[in-house]
């Protein structure tokens, strides 16, 4: 297929626009120039400035075509820098220009040229001859909402925020109201940003080409001395950011629009919440706890003063007697050396991470059914799936560049099936949604099963060829009472059916899930139902399918990877066996590991209450605030002998601590984070470490030379260097290296030779040879065993989009502003019986404890059930969790607590 | 394409609770801000796109919904001149502000028309209006009479005997779709509404779609001022138009038919309507559907993509194309989408065969053309005349020559040309005769300019027109209408006169960058205007 661009022949891809197909030929991103194109969005045709001649011969008679949104004809003329196309761009700037303040044509002093300006200037600044006329410039300017600021004398009507605000992030918060030369972008009911229901993720600042829309850091036009690329830090979708440095302070974020993961766009907190980094709070200088009160220390009495009293304690009640706790907010390299710490240089295989307070049991479950406990599929695949299944997420607040992606592909009508207790956005969107009573996960999916098997929709090939003990479930879910489950649940058996013959039926159906399936008592079991239905449908091993788990923070996948956990360790080998014990040694260089498994992080705690663990090392982590049953913790970590915290603030965690140790932030160090599909993507140090601070990874290698293992990599933190030390250990990353990873990163396994894999079980073929079915009965959790009838409401917590987990990053940015407190969702009537009103602020108590939070009316929560978060410190909403978990894993029931709560005298 | 995200949504509800319809008759009861988001939650859209939508149109924008009358802002009114007084006549019925426009409401054979409480109107002189508008009581129907003739076979202006025989000619068709295609395809009928496609090659391109949802959809926004041909068949030819879609449907495969009739058409509406309750009691049409979606004042919705936009609710902004309604069309569906007169030619066809139908007219333009005729004429009205036909002969056998002197015509619309009065003797009324003079067929309708309107009011008008009904999307015609507009009053109004560089500049940009016919075809008209009549024009520019 050729055309031709001023009559030379060149091949044009199938499908390519005119304009990208001189764009490519001139390898010339301005070859044409545009003012509404921006290839992220829909092709639109409103500027008309990439208007080209076209002619069907040589030479021949030219018609006049808008080239971004004409596909290119095979022999197609093409003739895109005439004289008269020339003339009718000028006379088309000159147009605008009448409506567009004249002190903004050239960029400002100090200030970079927006892409409009750059457009002028490359059509030339017209003389403009019209008679002074009407115009816009009297717009008030919106500058009510803490990041994003309008000033729409100086918008052009291009739609890009319009179009971007929709097609980018699936909103329809901006708008166009009237018509011809009155139309002017409206937010919500023609009202301000911030009174708006904007979820200020700044697609349209990053994308409308004027100063019309900006942020107030003014990103766009910042003439900054670099611009850093690197991995975010605010949850598992990864998404790469440009921070833009002036004087050594971060002064602005864009999305990249070549990321892979993000496509030019990313949220309010990957975008705008960066202002923690420097804020007053951060600790700067090592402090150790005297007489009650921290006292700034250097580095060396800090380090000296752990070192002695870890090996007191070491030596006193054995290394046993020592656990860690890492970050997956930390770095792969910064993990992969705390677990070596914990286990070579004290000794220990006591080493766990936050993985155990969220996603443990999708590792577990999906290691059992799959033998891989990661994401099956990418998340491009999104693209190809004709149903997606959504269990217990809600990815719009959590996760919100993939919630976005969701959120479009339910909106264009793909089939959704969404399960959840409380009515999300998404659930409203989906084609069927379960709101099942939380808690009983295990038996809807039995009656998912059950219909699929009854309705005789199963892949009988695929079970048959790939997977084993089918029979016995289908010989266990055949005996189920569908109408007893119809009442557990709380959902229909017609609608179960029907959503279960739609899973079924779709060619390419895609799950993914979150913490509403593993922070339960029966976790991990879901985890393999959730694996039972992908496997019965045949929906493993291709593109547009699997069982993707969205990993909560930023790199839960990757700490996990790295060994941060008691019974596995570096690239998840069993450290109960042997080999695998001298498999290690041999790597580390060290005679032998410790034998036996270690303790996850419950069990530390109890240990802790049982005087058998009396030092707690923990890196970036406030396990105070996050764990369930407050008071438990507290009890826990009082009868310790050493607390020490690496952390970036004070927190209720590193208060308790004997020694804190301040950490540089993301933004202050290399590395590399583990995405939720399994992507390794660089973190590259944006600005020098903020006062005394210093990388975790370093602290961590001076605290290893002292406790007399010296990291062969060298005694500085070198991430390039760890990462080749990782390769070596890890079977599945052999082929990564810091170069390899380039901008995009690479997803495990990683062969040798440096091939990523976006896919795993391709066509079948399992990791662990082959897929196995589990069955299971619902079980009641022992919260409602034991406290439901006393505790008659069933409440369950969550997360919103400002913030992030315990929000010691998020609360000290302007995210604040937005979403200052968390709030109890109550179904109003159940509110209304006790004689509470909206707003109102009312007690909520469980068997462990009471917080006093104010509620909000709410018919996204069913009667009976309560919905709260978990940012604020001043709720500390844990303090009522409670102490049962998952079986297998020991990840906390966050989703299911027996509570009541009633009215204020 | 833009909006996908919310014409998906719209889907979900389609037509039985449809956005726009929703979004039209809250505006027309001027209902709270709560019911509006209300509506938006119910659809799972937001407050900015039922605004969006709700401030585009004449009838549904806010400060235009205390409007109790609505005055014609035709250009046939214009030329005859009679809404001023008209305007000065209402003033002790209504409030200025509660007296607003409406573009064209087909009475431009009478002229002094307006629109008001669901019907149209005309009266010259305060008895006049003093019937119609008895206050406070309800105003009564006046007829909208006007000629009807024919010169040939008539095809469009015949009279149905029979409603169950008539449709009875489907059975033949039922089976078949090929058979529809290859009569349609011998016909040699191109589309009505002005820009003459061939009706077969949608028929076919629709069939070819794999969907199991398919439209019918029915352009009957007749929206050039002076033409009110459509409305004329959809008052008095309902079922012409209606077995069209429906054979129209069988054909392709879809099971529902759309008519966008414009609201400035209200007796059109309820026309149409009852014509279909007639097909639904008589059980003539099995289970094909029929749904009048009623416009809300907006001549841009004619524009194809805009008027299905416009259906979805969406803003009825112009869309890109390709796709083409074809592949992505209504509800981004396979749509086969023509205007009204396409359709009402679709019976004769299949009944006479389509070589029947090309032997009628030229060899380019087959058939027959409904020709309306302003107040200007003689004997106003509407008229079939067989294409290639003398104008001459239309304009004084049928029109009867006029009552006014006339320096010339605006044929085909506001997009049309002008022609002076002494060309008219060199066109025929055909697709060819009048392209390759530097006119248009266009819709064929005829406003009347006489020899003493200024020719620099009209282009103003034209204009204006453009600038009022521009939908905003593209650059051209959003700005460069409007500061035309400006430039075309200054120079009548201010010691100032018009860059004929730049307004050559402008009307070249309107012409190549526009796009849409809107913006596009604007310049036509103006540059006739500028050829014919230099002499009258030329003080208004500068010399260069």
């Amino acid at each position: 297929m050729k055309a031709y661009i001023e009559n030379t022949a060149y091949e044009f891809n199938e499908g390519e626009t005119i304009l990208e197909f001189v764009r490519r030929i001139e390898k010339n991103k301005n070859a044409i120039p545009t003012m509404c194109q921006d290839d992220r969005l829909e092709n639109f045709g409103s500027c008309r400035v990439c208007s080209v001649e076209v002619a069907r011969e040589k030479d021949g008679l030219t018609r006049i075509m808008a080239s971004c949104h004409t596909p290119t004809p095979e022999g197609l003329y093409i003739y895109h820098n005439t004289d008269k196309m020339k003339r009718l761009r000028k006379n088309i700037v000159e147009l605008v220009l009448t409506d567009y303040p004249t002190y903004k044509i050239l960029p400002s002093e100090g200030k970079k040229a927006t892409p409009f300006q750059e457009t002028i200037a490359q059509i030339g600044i017209p003389n403009i001859r019209y008679p002074e006329g009407k115009n816009h410039f009297d717009i008030e300017p919106d500058k009510g909402h803490p990041y994003i600021k309008s000033d729409l004398s100086q918008c052009i009507n291009c739609y890009r925020c319009v179009r971007a605000c929709e097609e980018i992030q699936g909103e329809m918060i901006l708008g166009m109201s009237g018509r011809g030369f009155a139309i002017n972008i409206i937010k919500g009911f023609d009202t301000t940003f911030d009174e708006s229901a904007c979820v200020s993720c700044g697609a349209c600042v990053q994308t409308c080409p004027t100063e019309a829309l900006t942020d107030k850091f003014e990103t766009k036009t910042l003439i900054a001395d670099k611009t850093v690329r690197t991995t975010c830090t605010y949850c598992g979708v990864g998404c790469q950011l440009d921070v833009s440095v002036i004087d050594g302070k971060i002064r602005g974020i864009q999305a990249p629009e070549t990321a892979e993961v993000n496509q030019g766009h990313t949220c309010l907190k990957g975008r705008f919440a960066f202002q923690f980094y420097d804020h007053p709070d951060r600790l700067r200088e090592p402090m150790i706890k005297k007489n009650g009160k921290f006292e700034v220390v250097t580095w060396d009495e800090a380090y000296d003063f752990i070192t002695s009293k870890l090996i007191e304690i070491k030596n006193k009640y054995g290394a046993n007697s020592i656990g860690g706790i890492s970050s997956s907010r930390a770095t792969n390299e910064e993990n992969y050396l705390m677990q070596k710490m914990i286990r070579v240089a004290v000794g220990t295989n006591n080493i766990d991470g936050c993985a155990r307070v969220c996603h443990a049991p999708t590792a577990y479950g999906m290691q059992q059914s799959f033998g891989t406990g990661a994401a099956t599929n990418s998340i491009e695949d999104l693209k190809q799936a004709d149903a997606i299944f959504l269990f217990g997420a809600n990815p719009v607040k959590g996760h919100p560049v993939t919630g976005a992606k969701i959120k479009q592909a339910f909106m264009k009508g793909v089939t959704s099936i969404v399960v959840d207790p409380i009515k999300t956005k998404l659930a409203d969107l989906a084609t069927y949604f379960l709101q099942i009573r939380p808690g009983t996960n295990v038996a809807i999916l039995n009656m998912i099963a059950y219909y699929i098997i009854k309705e005789n929709l199963v892949n009988q090939h695929f079970i048959d060829s790939y997977t084993e003990k089918y029979i016995d479930f289908k010989k266990h879910v055949e005996t189920l009472d569908m109408s007893e489950l119809e009442i557990l649940t709380g959902v229909s058996k017609e609608l179960v059916r029907k959503a279960a013959i739609a899973y079924a039926k779709a060619d390419r159906a895609m799950e993914f899930h979150g913490l509403g399936v593993t922070e339960h008592f029966q976790g991990s079991k879901t985890v393999m139902l959730l694996s039972n239905l992908a496997m019965m449908t045949g929906n493993v091993g291709k593109n547009g399918v699997g069982l993707n788990p969205l990993r909560g923070q930023n790199n839960v996948q990757g700490a996990a990877d790295m060994g941060v956990q008691p019974h596995q360790g570096a690239g998840y080998l069993d450290i109960n066996d042997s080999e695998v014990q001298y498999y290690y040694a041999q790597k580390y260089g060290v005679e032998k590991m410790p034998e036996f498994e270690g303790l996850k992080i419950p069990e530390m705690l109890d240990a802790a209450i049982d005087g058998k663990l009396k030092a707690l090392y923990i890196m970036g982590e406030d396990t105070i605030m996050t764990d369930p049953n407050t008071n438990h913790s507290i009890k826990a970590f009082k009868n310790l002998e050493l607390i020490v915290v690496q952390e970036l603030f004070m927190t209720a965690t590193s208060e308790m601590a004997d020694v804190v140790l301040p950490a540089s932030s993301y933004f202050e160090k290399n590395g590399t984070f583990t995405n939720g599909e399994r992507r390794v993507q660089r973190v590259n140090k944006v600005i020098e470490p903020i006062g005394n601070t210093k990388p975790d990874g370093q602290i961590i290698i001076d605290m290893m030379s002292r406790l007399g293992y010296i990291q062969p990599t060298g005694l500085t933190y070198d991430a390039a260097k760890i990462i080749e030390e990782i390769a070596d250990v890890i079977p599945f990353m052999k082929g990564l290296t810091w170069e390899r990873l380039g901008e995009n990163g690479l997803q495990w396994p990683i062969k040798e030779d440096g091939t990523d894999t976006k896919m795993l079980h391709i066509d079948g073929n399992f990791k662990k040879g082959i897929g196995t079915f589990h069955h299971f009965d619902f079980e009641e959790s022992p919260e409602i065993v034991s406290h439901g009838k006393k505790y008659p409401f069933i409440l369950t917590t969550g997360r919103e989009l400002e913030h992030y987990n315990s929000g010691t990053m998020t609360r000290r940015t302007d995210n604040q502003t937005i979403l200052n407190k968390d709030v109890l969702e109550v179904y109003p009537r159940d509110a209304k019986a006790k004689g509470i009103e909206d707003n109102e602020t009312v007690r909520v108590f469980s068997d462990r404890g009471s917080v006093n939070i104010s509620i909000k009316y709410s018919k996204n929560v069913k009667r009976g059930v309560l919905r709260t978060t978990f940012h604020q410190p001043e709720i500390f909403i844990n303090l009522i969790t409670g102490s049962v978990g998952d079986k297998e894993t020991m990840t906390p029931e966050y989703k299911v607590v027996a509570v009541d709560f009633e009215k204020i005298k | 394409m833009a909006n996908k995200n919310i014409r998906s949504l719209s889907f979900r509800k389609e037509l039985k609770d449809n956005l726009f319809e929703n979004i039209a008759n809250l505006s027309l009861k001027n209902a709270s801000k709560e019911d509006f988001q209300e509506l938006a939650k119910r659809f799972l859209i937001d407050d900015s796109v039922v605004v969006g939508t709700a401030s585009f149109y004449d009838f549904t924008r806010e400060e235009n919904r205390n409007k109790k009358i609505h005055i014609c802002s035709g250009t046939a009114c214009m030329t005859a001149k009679t809404q001023d007084n008209l305007y000065k006549n209402l003033d002790n019925y209504f409030a200025k502000d509660e007296i607003g426009h409406a573009a064209c409401v087909g009475r431009c054979h009478t002229n002094n028309a307006f629109m008001y409480n669901g019907n149209t109107y005309s009266a010259s002189s305060p008895d006049e209006l003093e019937q119609i508008l008895p206050s406070p009581a309800q105003s009564r129907n006046q007829e909208n009479d006007y000629n009807i003739g024919y010169n040939t076979t008539p095809i469009l202006t015949s009279k149905i005997e029979n409603i169950t025989s008539f449709y009875s000619l489907a059975k033949n068709f039922k089976t078949n779709p090929q058979q529809v295609i290859q009569e349609v395809k011998a016909s040699n009928l191109r589309g009505r509404g002005g820009a003459g496609f061939p009706f077969w090659f949608k028929l076919d391109a629709v069939l070819k779609e794999i969907n199991t949802q398919k439209y019918i959809v029915c352009n009957a926004d007749e929206g050039d001022p002076g033409a009110y041909s459509d409305m004329y068949l959809m008052e008095h030819q309902p079922h012409k138009v209606l077995f069209g879609m429906y054979v129209a449907g069988l054909t392709v495969g879809a099971n529902t038919g759309i008519l966008y009739i414009r609201g400035e058409y209200p007796d059109s509406i309820k026309k149409v309507n009852e014509a279909i309750i007639e097909l639904q009691e008589k059980n003539l049409i099995g289970d094909f559907k029929f749904k009048v979606i009623p416009g809300q004042g907006s001549y841009v919705c004619g524009e194809e993509t805009a008027l299905l936009n416009s259906i979805e609710g969406l803003r009825p902004e112009v869309r890109v194309r390709p796709p083409y309604p074809a592949q992505y069309g209504l509800f981004g569906k396979p749509t086969v989408l023509s205007n009204v007169e396409t359709f009402a030619n679709i019976h004769w066809i299949l009944e006479n065969g389509g070589d029947a139908f090309a032997s009628l007219g030229t060899k380019q333009s087959a058939g027959t053309k409904l020709v309306s005729l302003d107040g200007f004429f003689n004997k106003p009205g509407i008229y079939e005349i067989e294409m290639g036909t003398d104008l001459h002969t239309v304009f004084h056998e049928f029109g009867n020559g006029f009552k006014e002197d006339i320096k010339a015509f605006q044929i085909g619309g506001p997009l049309g040309g002008i022609v002076p009065i002494h060309k008219i003797g060199d066109l025929t009324l055909d697709f060819e005769s009048l392209n390759s003079n530097g006119f248009l067929l266009g819709h064929a309708s005829i406003v009347s300019i006489p020899s003493n309107f200024p020719m620099i009011k009209f282009l103003e008008h034209l204009m204006e027109f453009t600038a009022d009904e521009s939908c905003g999307k593209c650059y051209p015609c959003r700005i460069g209408s409007f500061r035309g507009m400006e430039m075309l009053q200054k120079a009548q109004n201010d010691d100032y006169k018009i860059d004929r560089i730049l307004f050559d500049d402008l009307l070249e940009t309107l012409e190549i960058g526009s796009l849409c016919a809107l913006g596009g075809g604007i310049p036509l008209p103006i540059k006739n205007a500028l050829q014919y009549f230099n002499e009258e024009l030329q003080h208004y520019f500068t010399s260069n």
